[in-house]
């Protein structure tokens, strides 16, 4: 008996988890057993996204993102589970709208987070290039309208959940093959019921630069649901002009982390907005940024100019004009967008976002490659240490373009930078383009 | 979501039946000598949890969510086969963030190790690094099925009562918290935009900032027990709602001559009970928050809190077992004393003070709970004055439960805990796989009850 004390306590002093570890190991499914990976759809900041059929009998389409391990600077040490991995899990379990993306279930293998999500087929970017590069015409008003709705029938939901997006972008939002509009990544998600803190304390920069809201910009430290209502408008813009209509470059983050003056976005703004007088704003003359605003120059209204062409309905752009609303609180709410008369006169929204569109007209789907670093799909072989130096290889490539997104999306993300300093600086001043060499390197693998 | 509690991760799958609670408890109690310190642990978690949770600076909603997740953790595993301090480290650190008040990993591991290596818990090993807390992180939140969205009573408490002086009462701790929460609900964001989640209760019941403090500190208590287990945050707050009534003498909370010089009034000598050694040094506060608020304040009608909280649409029965179960847990409490340590002063009325002088000894008496220190519904500043609570108490809890009774100190119920697991080691030793100990233990329970 006192050897088995001396044993026991060797191991409760050493050990002290080892019986509950067992029987955790005894018993936990492992991805690998419940789903094929059929190829790799995409990579970002956050970890990977993959295509993955599932093994049980209806072999279902999933899409499975794979967080990395959260750590600090270069140095490798594992801290934990990163605060966006917690949100985007914490809020998904909670929530279930037609509109978002619905989470089937999180599987923690090997200090491995995996999401298992509904697939989607297509998404906002990739609509807008395959009209831009492919087909070469406009999204039609009937296809447009109904994209919007949806898009907006989901935000209702969050709102009324009292969930800020606060990344909504075309990369984000998504599309089944039926057509039906999926709000994605709620990896910068935020509940905003009773915070123990305020927002802006917990991120200092939300939303990429091209959506982000003129609160945002001017440096308010108090900001609603009405950022993501702005960031409406600029998809409805984006996808009926194929490219964004703010397309500032960002002014990077200093070495301190300070965030800096936001000049050029707020010029691209300004430009067809107009500069924002107090009239319109109350509260513009609070803001912190407003003493570098007023350095800028002077610039008029021309947005019913700009949607002349773009959007040829006078309701289209009123609700494009209402969601630009320079002050917050006067910017069209979800919940009344989506009572808009826009939507009521034809060509009306429908459940299926293509159901005019012709079959040969359908977005193409998604492309899948070979992962080029399979390492981060778990496989029996290997041992940890190297998949954990490959991995870290690979995604290092992958960030050059593209924070967390969708596939296409590297595009329209290079100038957002968002996520972080490696991101913005290596492929920040791209522009446009800058997204595009990571991209086909991914297509080409 | 957050509004809609029906729909919640927390009411689908994490309200239980006390027969799965008592289940999860089964193989603990082969390893315990006596089911009764199942229960103290339950409070002596409580508390490491909430100390930890002061080291760590965290706010009384963490601690609570920390504690929630805990008991769901332990819904599925026993004491005797897990670290339960381990547990508590990574309940923390995973509640701060998902409450988004994030606390980085190293400073969880050194305040867990400064907490629980002090004598009275005599955790000797407790990991020095990350990884040991990572791992437990994720075990902890596989076990929690990545339901991480907990509810609290503390925000239908805030729902359903309002108190005119609320902001005056700002003292350091849980009561400072209570005028933050009251203040600057919803920053950024109106937190009023959502109906009520349980039903279609009009109007507010206004309290006394004493009585509101009562209840926030009988909410914070109820974590001492399984109660956030089985049945919903709603049920739990209107029950402390209740018994803050009998608890307060009435008069005092409702009947309109005293609600009329508490609104009419802007002396502070009107402000029933609420510490009278603190109030001087928040005078200006107290008086400007009086006179911002009496302008809101509708003409003063006679508000009774019974009619009050039987329109609310909720079952009496039910919020009365809640109220029963709650007095249960003083009387348990009432023999649970804090180990004389070196960071607690001894006189203090939080510390191992005993309950027993003379007038109180014949009832576990929730009032005289010597628990300031963590937030208990008793604040040195706050104690009602004397006999009629004393006597409310009484009556409150019947027959007493101390008397005789052995008390029950964390030195020794961290004893208890080791032994178990100690025995649950020594029994998966056997080569058979046997449970020699476990067996004996019930002969030996047996015996002792022969």
């Amino acid at each position: 008996m006192s050897i088995l004390d001396e044993w026991s306590n060797g191991i409760l002093q050493h050990d002290p988890m080892r019986l509950y570890r067992a029987k955790r190991d005894a018993n936990h499914g492992a991805v690998s057993s419940k789903y094929a990976i059929l190829g790799f759809i995409s990579s970002g900041t956050y970890g990977r996204v993959y295509k993955a059929q599932s093994l049980e009998e209806d072999g279902r389409i999933h899409a499975i993102k794979k967080f990395k391990p959260d750590k600090e600077g270069d140095v490798i040490t594992y801290t934990g589970i990163s605060q966006s991995a917690i949100r985007e899990i914490a809020l998904n379990r909670e929530i279930d709208h037609e509109n978002i993306v619905a989470l089937k279930e999180v599987i923690l293998e090997d200090k491995s987070i995996y999401m298992v999500f509904e697939y989607a087929e297509h998404d906002f970017l990739q609509v807008i290039h395959h009209h831009s590069q492919t087909i070469r015409t406009p999204i039609s008003t009937a296809v447009l309208k109904s994209l919007i709705y949806q898009l907006i029938n989901g935000l209702i939901y969050l709102h009324a959940s009292h969930i800020l997006h606060r990344d909504l972008k075309p990369a984000n939002i998504l599309i089944t093959s039926s057509g039906v509009v999926k709000i994605g990544d709620l990896g910068l998600a935020r509940l905003i019921y009773q915070p123990l803190q305020p927002l802006f304390a917990g991120d200092k920069v939300v939303v990429t630069i091209w959506y982000r809201a003129p609160e945002l910009l001017m440096g308010a430290k108090h900001y609603n649901k009405a950022i993501d209502c702005w960031a409406v408008g600029c998809v409805m813009a984006e996808l009926a002009s194929l490219r964004p209509i703010f397309k500032g470059e960002e002014a990077k983050l200093d070495s301190k982390k300070n965030v800096p003056f936001q000049r050029d976005q707020l010029i691209k703004i300004f430009e067809v907005m107009g500069t924002p007088s107090e009239k319109d704003w109350p509260g513009l003359v609070h803001m912190p940024e407003y003493p570098n605003m007023k350095r800028l120059d002077e610039f008029s209204y021309r947005l019913a100019e700009w949607c002349q062409s773009r959007i040829r309905s006078a309701q289209g752009y009123e609700l494009l004009r209402q969601l630009f609303a320079y002050d917050p609180d006067s910017r069209l709410t979800a919940k009344d967008a989506l009572q808009h008369k826009w939507f009521h006169e034809e060509p009306l929204p429908t459940w299926n976002a293509f159901q005019s569109v012709p079959p040969n007209q359908i977005p193409p789907h998604r492309r899948i490659t070979q992962d080029e670093a399979p390492s981060m799909m778990p496989l029996p072989t290997q041992n940890a240490q190297t998949q954990h130096t490959q991995h870290m290889g690979a995604s290092s490539v992958h960030h050059m373009g593209a924070p967390f997104s969708k596939p296409g999306s590297s595009t329209s993300m290079s100038g957002g930078g968002v996520y972080g300093q490696s991101t913005a600086t290596t492929g920040g001043g791209n522009g446009h383009g800058g997204g595009m060499p990571s991209r086909k390197k991914a297509r080409m693998g | 979501m957050a509004t809609d509690f029906w729909a919640s991760s927390h009411y689908k799958r994490w309200i239980v039946d006390r027969a799965t609670v008592k289940r999860a408890r089964t193989e603990d109690l082969l390893y315990v000598d006596d089911p009764d310190y199942l229960d103290f642990l339950a409070i002596y978690f409580a508390n490491v949890i909430t100390k930890l949770g002061k080291k760590l600076q965290l706010r009384q909603r963490v601690i609570a969510t920390a504690t929630v997740f805990f008991r769901r953790f332990y819904l599925k595993n026993s004491y005797c086969e897990t670290d339960p301090f381990v547990v508590i480290s990574a309940c923390c650190y995973v509640a701060a963030k998902a409450e988004e008040s994030p606390v980085h990993i190293k400073n969880v591991v050194a305040e867990s190790r400064a907490l629980f290596s002090q004598e009275n818990y005599n955790v000797k090993n407790f990991p020095t690094d990350n990884s040991k807390l990572a791992e437990m992180e994720f075990y902890l939140v596989d076990d929690l099925e990545c339901d991480l969205t907990v509810f609290h009573p503390y925000r239908t408490l805030l729902t359903l009562c309002r108190t005119e002086s609320c902001a005056g009462e700002t003292e350091e701790g849980e009561a400072g918290e209570l005028s933050v929460a009251m203040g600057s609900a919803g920053v950024g964001i109106g937190s009023d935009e959502g109906p009520r989640y349980w039903g279609t209760g009009q109007g507010q019941l206004e309290l006394t900032s004493a009585a509101l403090q009562t209840a926030w500190f009988i909410i914070n208590d109820t974590y001492r027990s399984e109660l956030c287990l089985l049945y919903p945050p709603h049920l739990i707050a209107v029950a402390a709602i209740y018994l803050t009534f009998i608890l307060h003498p009435p008069s005092r909370i409702s009947s309109p001559q005293s609600s009329q010089s508490d609104t009419h009034s802007q002396s502070h000598s009107s402000v029933p009970v609420a510490g009278a050694n603190t109030q001087p040094r928040r005078s200006s506060r107290n008086a400007h928050s009086e006179s911002s608020s009496s302008k809101a304040v509708q003409p003063p009608k006679p508000q009774d809190p019974i009619t009050f909280l039987s329109e609310l649409n909720v079952s009496l029965p039910l919020v009365a077992t809640i109220s029963q179960e709650i007095i249960s847990m003083y009387a348990l409490w009432d023999r649970y004393r804090e180990d004389a340590s070196p960071d607690v002063p001894k006189n203090t009325r939080d510390g191992g003070s005993p309950m027993t002088t003379g007038a109180t000894s014949a009832a576990g008496s929730p009032v005289k709970r010597p628990s300031s220190r963590s937030g208990s519904m008793v604040l040195s500043g706050s104690t009602p004055s004397g006999s009629d609570l004393g006597d409310a108490a009484v009556g409150l809890v019947g027959v007493g439960a101390g008397t005789g009774d052995e008390i029950i100190t964390p030195s020794f119920l961290s004893s208890v805990l080791l032994r178990m697991r100690e025995a649950r080691l020594t029994d998966m030793a056997q080569p058979t796989g046997g449970r020699l100990v476990a067996v004996n233990k019930m002969l030996e329970r047996a015996q002792a009850a022969g």
